[in-house]
């Protein structure tokens, strides 16, 4: 069957299922969705909302024994790709469409050289257009579209092993995989998403040069509506497996008409408000002081046990933390900020330097039994910190039994539940049962439960979707003012930390570069890399890009690139 | 927000593909996956009727009498038939009735090493994984010790020093048992120390006989009964060597390596003597092994 068509790909009433024990689940319900040559449309939804589900039913990577199309057809350039055999389907893959890698930790063996990873698929769709050629011009080939993203020293990269090279690098390796053939529309499913947010940013710079260059169509997944803003033309947005609304960019950013891509917009942190209310809090005294505080990790000893190599992981650092305020420590994966934190808590050893709580030596401090877990923490992710085989209840009770010593636990469960808003009857549940949200909820109400006076936050929202992450932020916020909370919150979501943090700290490569009162630090950056870094930050409106601190492309990039 | 979508309390809008799995009851869902893998489902009746036979053997056996010291020199050599399905071995006993009586003490062997075993090993493995340090150093490089040694010369040692007898056959492979346990869980403990729960816990006050017991060994519980239910197969296995070579269970008990080591002495005109012991010994171990790689699949875990 064949329609005539201009769109490169169409979906038309798709009604999906997948099939599980004891029946079928639909997934997808009723989606229609077109693209046209040369057209960037973006694909937007939060976790479980179906989006991957569609980009892999369109480059047809689903397991055909698991899902069920149940109505409703695919049509690419005109053709009906569910009529089309096998191999018809096959063929269409680097030919018609490629997909993007999304994690380029885990998308490479790393036995391989890259140079393999790419021959291999470089072999593979010359079958399939039956090039015959030899290594030789392959490699050229290959060399070739290196360069197109941008690694320059080609010859390095082929021949190099994937951890060799930086996250970024790995990432320009995948959309070159994705080139390697002359291919109509790419499909880039949340391309970066696990890169720090500069390299993020080049990346994406990178993908709108050549869909604009190579004239392809762009199919973007993701969760970032940032991102979308950036690099798409028209935007489709998904919730819980149906299309809710779509629209050009334009239209939708500046009137969401449906009432989940207006909640979903109102969740995303502003990075700057056109009303700023400069709350001053009044003046606390000082809680924690960082006197000079330098760590090193030994990376390689000796036999006898005596230190050959080491990282200098935290140069020396000064600053204080206020009592009752919330302090932010930014930077990007690697500048030190966790280390620091950690031997805040007590958790690693400084190499010199000297903590002091509440004007006591840490150690000091620490040797009073109510001082000794007065430091809690809430980690990045909730699926990891909370034993899947314990229940909630279990959990909570650890805390409340060798620190707090309460003896009527089960009621102060209950209490706690109520304090971190989940419904009583969770405490006996397995986390599995729970969200990722509820489980995060968990943790802090774990946390709590130990009576702390400093919480140290370690992107406790950066695995939960960005209306979880809204709720879970209004949370922290209501606890602190109930409890009188410190919160040391680390992350690298700039704009989140604009709106929870009192003061900011910057990190970069173990070197705290600047630290002041939230509206200083990004009205008012002085560091180069701190402007970098709030310039790389995705944001939703024309307004926000304008207040972004100006810096030079090669001022960043100079900045970016800067050795240890 | 005020919009008119209907929402949960506290935010618990998300949308959780768990939903429709939570309607049926986790024992289901997992007997389902189990019951995709028919050789699993092979190796569960195998194991089932095994234990089945050792617990009714009385009364199942045709013969029971003659698990002992019975001798009837008439019908002794008397090849399978609709009488004696096994044949007859040396004294004119009944084989079938004897492998019957077999798999009692195969399984007693079973339970009595893996009992002794397979704790140690599994503490041992978790508290060196968990202490690092010298802890860590002495008990694994004695456990890589008793790795290096032929597992079959120690036993030997050990029952040759004691007495040959059934109990005496369990400590000796208890003994060379554990070492696998506490290799496999210290590599799996190894990484489950590393999770944030352990630091968290740890934050939470909890002393390190609770995190050893209650955060890490609920985690190691998949790989445990896979590496018990594979080791089953080899303990009967080990058990049947030992008793071949005269050192494991004593006659007249019925050991199916006894009967084997009895039976080759009339090999091959009487070959039904070593070879049906030796099939039923074939029998039971490639029940727990069907078991443990159904096992190893369904809980998806490196053994």
């Amino acid at each position: 069957m064949t329609v005539e068509s201009s769109n490169l790909v169409e979906i038309k009433n798709l009604n999906l299922s997948f099939k599980v024990y004891g029946g079928t689940k639909q997934v997808l319900h009723n989606i229609s969705l077109s693209i046209a040559p040369g057209e960037r449309v973006a694909l937007i939804g939060e976790s479980g909302s179906g989006k991957t589900v569609t980009s892999k039913l369109l480059i047809n990577t689903l397991n055909p024994e698991q899902i069920q199309i149940e109505s409703g057809d695919i049509f690419i350039q005109g053709k009906s790709a569910l009529t089309m055999s096998k191999e018809q389907r096959e063929a269409l893959k680097g030919s018609v469409m490629s997909m993007i890698q999304q994690d380029p930790q885990t998308s490479f063996n790393p036995v391989f050289r890259i140079g393999t990873h790419l021959l291999d698929i470089m072999h593979s769709g010359d079958k399939n257009l039956g090039i015959k050629q030899s290594k030789t011009e392959q490699k050229e080939r290959i060399f070739e579209v290196l360069r197109k993203v941008k690694l320059l020293d080609p010859e390095r990269v082929y021949n190099a092993y994937p951890w060799q090279l930086s996250g970024g690098m790995r990432q320009r390796v995948l959309i070159a995989m994705a080139l390697l053939h002359p291919t109509r529309l790419l499909i880039a499913d949340e391309p970066g998403t696990a890169l720090d947010v500069t390299t993020q940013n080049e990346i994406i710079k990178l993908i709108n040069q050549l869909v604009h260059d190579e004239q392809l169509s762009l199919l973007m997944v993701t969760h970032n509506l940032g991102v979308v803003r950036k690099t798409a033309d028209r935007v489709y947005v998904m919730q819980h497996g149906r299309i809710v609304e779509h629209g050009t960019v334009d239209d939708i950013f500046a009137s969401p008409s449906h009432p989940y891509t207006a909640r979903l917009f109102d969740s995303v942190p502003k990075l700057f408000h056109s009303e700023e209310s400069v709350e001053d809090k009044p003046e606390t005294p000082v809680l924690v002081r960082l006197i000079d505080v330098e760590k090193r990790f030994a990376t390689k000893k000796n036999w006898k046990g005596s230190v050959i190599n080491e990282v200098l992981a935290v140069k020396p650092t000064s600053l204080q933390i206020h009592k009752g305020e919330t302090f932010g420590i930014a930077g990007e994966s690697g500048s030190g900020k966790t280390t620091l934190a950690r031997m805040i808590m007590g958790l690693s050893e400084l190499t010199s330097g000297n903590i002091t709580i509440e004007n006591k030596h840490l150690d000091a401090w620490r040797l009073n039994n109510e001082n000794r877990y007065s430091i809690q923490m809430v980690h990045q992710n909730p699926a990891a910190s909370i034993n899947p085989r314990r229940t909630i209840a279990q959990t909570l009770n650890v805390p409340l039994k060798h620190i707090a010593k309460v003896t009527n636990r089960k009621q102060e469960i209950q209490r706690l539940l109520k304090l971190v808003e989940l419904p009583p009857e969770y405490a006996d549940m397995y986390p599995s049962n729970l969200s990722g949200g509820q489980k995060q909820r968990v943790a802090i109400a774990r946390a709590l439960a130990a009576n702390p006076k400093i919480l140290v936050l370690d992107e406790p929202t950066s695995a939960l979707d960005v209306s979880v992450q809204k709720s879970v932020i209004e949370l922290l916020e209501k606890l602190q003012r109930q409890l009188g909370l410190t919160y040391i919150f680390i992350s690298h979501d700039l704009s989140l930390m604009r709106n929870f943090c009192d003061r900011v700290a910057v990190m970069f490569r173990g070197e705290l570069l600047e630290t002041g009162t939230t509206q200083d630090i990004f009205n008012k950056p002085t560091q180069r890399y701190t402007k970098a870094l709030i310039r790389a930050i995705p944001v939703i409106s024309d307004e926000e890009e304008r207040h972004k601190p100006k810096i030079s492309d090669e001022d960043a990039l100079q900045v970016l690139q800067q050795k240890y | 927000m005020n919009n008119n979508e209907p929402r949960l309390p506290n935010g618990l809008d998300e949308f959780s593909m768990t939903t429709a799995s939570k309607q049926y009851s986790n024992i289901g869902r997992a007997w389902y996956r189990f019951s995709r893998n028919y050789a699993a489902v092979i190796g569960l009746i195998i194991v089932c009727s095994v234990i089945l036979m050792a617990i009714f053997a009385p009364l199942i056996a045709p013969n029971p009498e003659h698990a002992g010291s019975f001798v009837n020199f008439r019908a002794r050599h008397l090849a399978p038939s609709w009488e004696h399905w096994m044949g007859t071995d040396n004294v004119g006993r009944d084989i079938f009735s004897r492998v019957i009586f077999g798999y009692q003490v195969s399984l007693a062997l079973v339970v009595g090493v893996l009992s002794l075993s397979v704790p140690i090993g599994v503490l041992l493995g978790i508290v060196a994984a968990y202490a690092g340090g010298w802890v860590e150093q002495t008990i694994m490089r004695f456990n890589d010790m008793l790795l290096a040694v032929p597992p079959l010369a120690l036993a030997l040692a050990i029952t040759s020093i004691l007495e040959p007898s059934l109990i005496n056959a369990m400590i000796a492979i208890s003994f060379l048992w554990w070492n696998w346990h506490c290799r496999l869980i210290y590599q799996l403990a190894k990484s489950i120390v590393t999770e944030d729960f352990v630091e968290a816990a740890k934050l939470s006050g909890a002393s390190h006989w609770h995190i050893i017991t209650k955060e890490i060994l609920p985690n190691c519980v998949a790989a445990i009964s896979v590496k018990t239910t594979l080791d089953a197969g080899f303990v009967i296995l080990f058990g049947a060597t030992l008793s071949f070579l005269g050192l494991g269970v004593q006659p007249p008990t019925p050991d199916l390596g006894t009967m084997v080591s009895t039976g080759s002495n009339y090999l091959p005109e009487y070959w039904w003597e070593a070879i049906m012991p030796g099939l039923a010994i074939l029998y039971i171990i490639l029940g727990f092994n069907l078991l443990g790689d159904g096992l190893r699949d369904f809980f998806d875990v490196e053994v």
